[in-house]
């Protein structure tokens, strides 16, 4: 696992970065200006993200949100209290493929978990991990940013970031993709997992060269590597990625580890997430900055 | 305490006098535009008990749609159909789940949504405020037209049982299914959950999350078009379709919806025309509306219209 990912850390360090940074008024606001922003990965590929910074003078905490495993990119995520980026500096990147960085290559969804995973070399997540890590290195060099305060949220590509770079301080992060992947999909009918199930199904020749390539990505390999204070939001109990499944990746991470099971609420799997990150950024009003309907 | 609040919340949509004329007109075009459905096997996704199809036809304005389609393997002649309708950022699901409960299920990607924004595509965010001061060309005015094409999609396939049509989705989902319900009498059950597209002028003062905060960002860069953005979306709002709606149906919210305010889900329901309606309302629970617990409420609701099956729920 070392071997490839140090190849693609280097070949990822061949491209400047080149950002473009443009001011969009549509999305600012008195409390915060948002910026689209173009910078280029391994490829070289052109990203794009949302960089948001509040109104006065920092340094703040960040939160950056790497790659999701959707089309469609958001400023912060849906449901999220606006007046969040009141405190915060945001940064969402787009992966390649996805809305915004679809030129030339557009992902599908489902379809993406898939694509070129017969070979690690040319697996399409070798570059989307790549973005991300360029994003949280774009993401750092801005003044705006307390490099003590750097939050990473988001999925399997949030955990792995922050093990193949330095720079984040936290991370939050639920496993969806890359935890055991191999062993649990035939377990699942939910898709993403499912895009592994039907291209075994398809291919099922290539089920040991998928498996390969998977082992480069498995989150356990990649957790000793990550010191950063980590929640690891686990799946309801009984459910596939409950705590019980994800003990072992809990033990493996090197940093402080908070694991939370899911209470199929998104207001109560939410809210301590939102308490999580503001108490670890020092953040002692986060009443202010939770959505209205989420507010004592 | 929230549930009191949210549940005498008074709205402030009202329904243009000319809202029935204008949509009928829009139908009219949209009939007068032939379907062209193309259906493609899809062997990648197709399972020992799932056939899986890609479905293309087109929509008003000529736009051509996509969708996922599954059938049962193992299925009667005529076997009864759900239509699934998106969320706002959602990429469309193939609705496996739906053909291993036994019905035949489309999974329909409006105007905009990935593999059907070759001739549209606003992004996200954009969506919901593309065109916002003209109703005639407002972006939702055929991506509601794109939903309401995919019944005459089932409605053209020998398998599907065309009295026993249901439609499913949540959030912009469940205001699909709103207004789809309400504009096709061929639907016979419906199950919306945290409904979107509802309250468009309340929920941008009740909440200050995206979605609906697009539209507080347009206005705060365009105070001007107000009268023109308020006078467009009642043209769209789920709450002015809700008359309409005369088949079986339910709709589940959640009391911490911080998306789409449980305020407008109440006042969604109190104008729904449908005697055979019910509310859930999910305590301790936001944009997912009590899902884990309500799917197995929604599953013996249509198990009961479109399979003729009583569940004990």
């Amino acid at each position: 696992m070392t071997s490839y990912w140090n190849d693609v850390l280097a070949a990822l360090a061949l491209y400047p970065a080149r950002p473009e940074i443009e001011a969009l008024p549509l999305r600012s606001t008195a409390f915060a200006t948002l910026y689209g922003v173009r910078l280029t990965s391994l490829g070289p590929y052109r990203l794009f993200g949302y960089l948001s910074i509040p109104a006065g003078v920092g340094p703040f905490p960040a939160i950056y949100y790497p790659p999701k495993y959707q089309s469609v990119l958001e400023i912060i995520p849906q449901g999220t209290a606006n007046l969040m980026r009141s405190r915060y500096v945001t940064f969402a990147l787009a992966g390649r493929g996805q809305r915004n960085a679809d030129t030339p290559y557009a992902a599908l969804f489902p379809g993406l978990l898939t694509d070129g995973i017969d070979d690690a070399a040319s697996y399409v997540f070798r570059g989307i991990v790549a973005d991300s890590v360029r994003g949280l290195e774009f993401l750092r060099s801005r003044r705006e940013v307390d490099a003590a305060r750097v939050v990473l949220a988001g999925n399997d590509i949030a955990l792995m970031t922050a093990a193949l770079t330095t720079g984040a301080t936290h991370v939050v992060t639920t496993p969806t993709l890359f935890y055991q992947t191999a062993e649990l999909a035939p377990k699942s009918h939910a898709y993403p997992l499912e895009e592994i199930n039907d291209y075994l199904h398809l291919y099922p020749a290539r089920a040991e060269a998928v498996r390969r390539t998977l082992a480069h990505y498995d989150l356990l390999g990649l957790a000793p590597r990550v010191t950063a204070a980590t929640l690891l939001m686990a799946g309801a109990p009984s459910t596939l990625l409950d705590g019980a499944a994800l003990r072992p990746l809990a033990t493996a991470l090197r940093g402080p580890v908070t694991v939370y099971e899911s209470q199929q609420s998104l207001y109560k799997d939410g809210l301590y997430s939102e308490r999580w990150m503001a108490g670890q950024c020092g953040i002692a009003d986060v009443q202010s900055i939770l959505p209205e309907h989420w507010r004592d | 305490m929230v549930n009191d609040r949210a549940e005498k919340y008074r709205s402030r949509v009202r329904k243009p006098d000319d809202f029935d004329a204008f949509w009928d007109h829009v139908l009219r075009q949209a009939a007068a535009i032939p379907l062209e459905a193309e259906v493609v096997p899809d062997p990648l996704r197709t399972s020992e008990d799932v056939e899986v199809f890609q479905v293309f036809y087109t929509s008003i304005d000529h736009v051509r749609v996509a969708a996922w389609y599954c059938r049962p393997a193992r299925r009667a002649e005529r076997t009864p159909a759900v239509m699934v309708l998106p969320g706002y950022q959602m990429d469309p699901p193939i609705p496996k789940e739906w053909a291993r409960k036994g019905y035949v299920a489309l999974s329909v990607a409006p105007r905009g949504k990935l593999r059907s924004n070759r001739q549209f595509n606003p992004g996200y965010p954009n969506l919901l405020t593309h065109n916002i001061v003209d109703r005639h060309t407002y972006a939702y005015r055929g991506f509601y037209v794109d939903t309401w094409r995919g019944i005459d999609f089932l409605l053209s396939r020998a398998e599907v049982e065309s009295t026993r049509i249901g439609v499913t989705g949540s959030s912009q989902g469940g205001g699909l299914t709103i207004t789809t319900a309400a504009m096709r009498p061929e639907v016979c059950a419906a199950s919306a959950g945290a409904p979107y597209l509802c309250g468009f002028t309340d929920a941008i003062e009740l909440t200050h999350t995206y979605p609906y905060e697009e539209i507080n960002d347009y206005l705060r860069l365009h105070p001007e078009r107000r009268a023109e953005v308020e006078e467009t979306v009642a043209y769209f709002d789920g709450i002015n379709f809700a008359d309409r709606i005369s088949c079986s149906i339910i709709v589940n919210i959640g009391l911490q919806d911080n998306v789409c305010p449980p305020e407008t889900g109440y006042a969604l329901f109190d104008r729904i025309g449908a005697a055979d309606k019910r509310l859930y309302p999910y305590a301790g629970h936001g944009h997912d509306a009590g899902r884990a617990r309500h799917s197995a409420v929604a599953d013996a609701f249509f198990a009961r219209h479109l399979l003729g099956r009583e569940g004990s729920l």
